[in-house]
């Protein structure tokens, strides 16, 4: 399948964290006015993720992880394999955010993302509450 | 030509407003109405501003006869000319109609207002609608007609409200006269820009030869491109000084100041400072800092609303969502969101609520929030599902109301603190703004900043 428009970035993204264990997801959660396209928490570590993805602007998405690193302990971008070259590796790693290569088969980590030292507590108790309530995960594929 | 006493006037969008008018209205140089709301309301809005403006408060007052709202405009979406004045007509249900029956009608404080005004506002309604026309005012009596309608409309309808009224009538007298008068106004629709800018004046100049014994403004409302069109802005500089008016209003339709290019921010200052230096009052009636700072090149004043109003369109698009009311950075004079401003303050080395009041806002507003801890800054942006049927939470009302307050007061520091400091302090306040700011996430979006410091040296 080719990756030509953001939301067929949603199933490999989305299966990639839960194989991480972060089974608990959600898609398009809302931050204030922003829209996080995947929310993953992990049961077992306590820990949880906010992923955006992108085809192409990742300094769009610098900007928008930087400010999810407010709601999760670990932030990442995520874009299509081919389009990673173009991307400030260094700018990305330097925030701490993390990114990843999504390719049609299989994804891959290019940068780890740090633990956020942004994290608000009381916003990521809210989304680990409402990952909670979720019986399985919400993703559809 | 510097203005040192700069005023700020609050324009009233609807009486659920009326809290923040009543509370902070009185810290303000005056207060701004629209005639199609004293329509609408004109019991709730008389006592309002009988209040505000009485013996008591004596904040003047400004009644917008809106007249521009039965002339031709241009469609939002489509970009085409109308002139069935469809923008102020709504779904009404069918009177005596079947369940859901509806019809597109003129909205009654439109209606009202047009049959208030007299001709040729009162023929533009009936036959579904026919836009107002320059032929319409063709002849001096046909425009001095107008004008003196339009005027004694201003100077009667607060009093007519009070006479009208069994308990109140012997208090009609007392009723204060509107701060200024405005002459009848039409938006300068492009297609025919020369002949609606000759009405326009041609209406001042009416106004004015009634001699009415209060000071007459006329409003220039038309396109934002205008203000860089050169023919546009000599034309206004070279003639409405001599209409025989004493003030001048500028709304530029969609002008916004953060978005505005530098060399319309330039041709702005240009404009407004060759006004004022004919010996015009000037104000922007929906402007924001950057319009604020002009004082210091002749404008008078500036007004809008309370959360925020900066800028307006002519005809608004309808059916867009009620927006978020973004917190006001007093020190960048622009709104943020709650997420990013908070996001900010590693950056900015906020880590108490001290930090925060000595960097962002200390006003009674942020005080009071933030005491309680520096997360309860979210306050500002509280969300909820407004309705069971809601996919997507909206900002609560509480914090709507928060930043309303909070906009309003910093509102008041701004203006007083420009009437104590230099263009050049401005300036360098500016600077040091950008500079503090810089490694936030914000930095991309203080672009602005540099145009007004480019327009405003």
């Amino acid at each position: 399948m080719a990756l030509t428009k953001e939301a067929d970035l949603l199933g490999p993204i989305s299966a990639y964290t839960r194989r991480q264990g972060y089974t608990r997801q959600s898609a398009e959660v809302q931050f204030y006015d922003y829209r996080i396209d995947l929310y993953g928490f992990s049961k077992p570590t306590g820990r949880t993720i906010a992923i955006e993805l992108k085809l192409h602007k990742w300094q769009r998405a610098i900007e928008q992880a930087l400010v999810y690193q407010l709601c999760a302990d670990f932030v990442f971008i995520a874009m299509p394999a081919s389009s990673i070259a173009r991307v400030d590796l260094e700018a990305v790693a330097r925030h701490g955010i993390g990114l990843i290569a999504v390719g049609t088969n299989r994804c891959r980590l290019e940068v780890a993302a740090r633990q956020s030292e942004e994290i608000r507590e009381h916003y990521k108790r809210y989304y680990v509450e409402l990952l909670k309530r979720c019986s399985a995960w919400q993703i559809q594929t | 030509m510097a203005n040192t006493d700069l005023e700020v006037i609050i324009r009233i969008g609807s009486h659920s407003e009326k809290e923040y008018v009543e509370k902070t209205g009185h810290r303000f140089d005056g207060l701004m109405i629209g005639a199609n709301l004293v329509e609408v309301t004109p019991g709730a809005s008389a006592s309002l501003l009988v209040r505000m403006a009485g013996q008591r408060k004596q904040r003047p007052y400004y009644f917008d006869p809106m007249t521009y709202a039965f002339g031709s405009y241009v469609d939002p979406i489509s970009g085409l000319l109308r002139t069935d004045l469809d923008w102020i007509k709504s779904e009404q249900r069918v009177k005596g109609g079947k369940k859901g029956q509806v019809e597109r009608l003129f909205k009654n404080s439109y209606a009202k207002l047009a049959t208030a005004l007299g001709e040729p506002f009162a023929s533009s309604i009936s036959n579904g609608g026919r836009a107002v026309t320059p032929d319409d005012l063709g002849t001096k009596a046909k425009r001095r007609a107008t004008a003196a309608s339009v005027i004694a409309y201003q100077r009667d309808r607060i009093r007519s409200v009070f006479r009208e009224d069994e308990d109140y009538k012997e208090y009609a007298d007392e009723v204060p006269e509107p701060a200024a008068i405005f002459a009848p106004y039409f938006y300068i629709e492009p297609s025919d820009e020369e002949r609606w800018i000759t009405v326009n004046l041609e209406l001042a100049q009416a106004a004015a030869a009634l001699k009415e014994p209060v000071e007459l403004h006329t409003v220039i409302c038309a396109p934002m491109e205008t203000v860089s069109d050169r023919k546009f802005t000599d034309r206004i500089q070279a003639e409405v000084p001599a209409s025989g008016v004493q003030g001048v209003w500028l709304w530029f339709s969609r002008f916004d100041e953060h978005a505005a290019t530098a060399e319309e921010l330039t041709n702005l200052r240009r404009l407004v400072s060759s006004l004022a230096g004919s010996g015009l009052k000037v104000y922007n009636l929906h402007g924001g800092y950057y319009s604020l700072a002009l004082s210091k090149f002749g404008m008078t004043g500036v007004a809008h609303g309370v959360g925020y109003g900066e800028q307006k369109d002519v005809v608004p698009i309808i059916g867009q969502s009620t927006p978020t009311v973004r917190y006001y950075a007093p020190t960048l004079h622009a709104r943020f969101g709650v997420p990013d401003i908070e996001r900010s303050f590693s950056s900015l080395g906020i880590s108490t609520p001290d930090d925060f009041w000595n960097t962002i806002c200390d006003c009674a507003v942020c005080k009071g929030i933030l005491q309680k801890g520096l997360d309860r800054f979210e306050e500002f942006g509280e969300k909820h599902y407004s309705t069971p049927q809601s996919k997507r939470m909206a900002q609560t009302p509480a914090a709507a109301k928060l930043c309303r307050f909070h906009f309003l007061l910093s509102r008041i520091r701004e203006r007083d603190d420009l009437s104590k400091t230099s263009i050049a302090e401005v300036n360098e306040q500016l600077k040091l703004a950008r500079r503090a700011w810089r490694g936030t996430v914000l930095r991309d979006d203080l672009l602005y900043i540099d145009r007004w410091l480019a327009a405003l040296r």
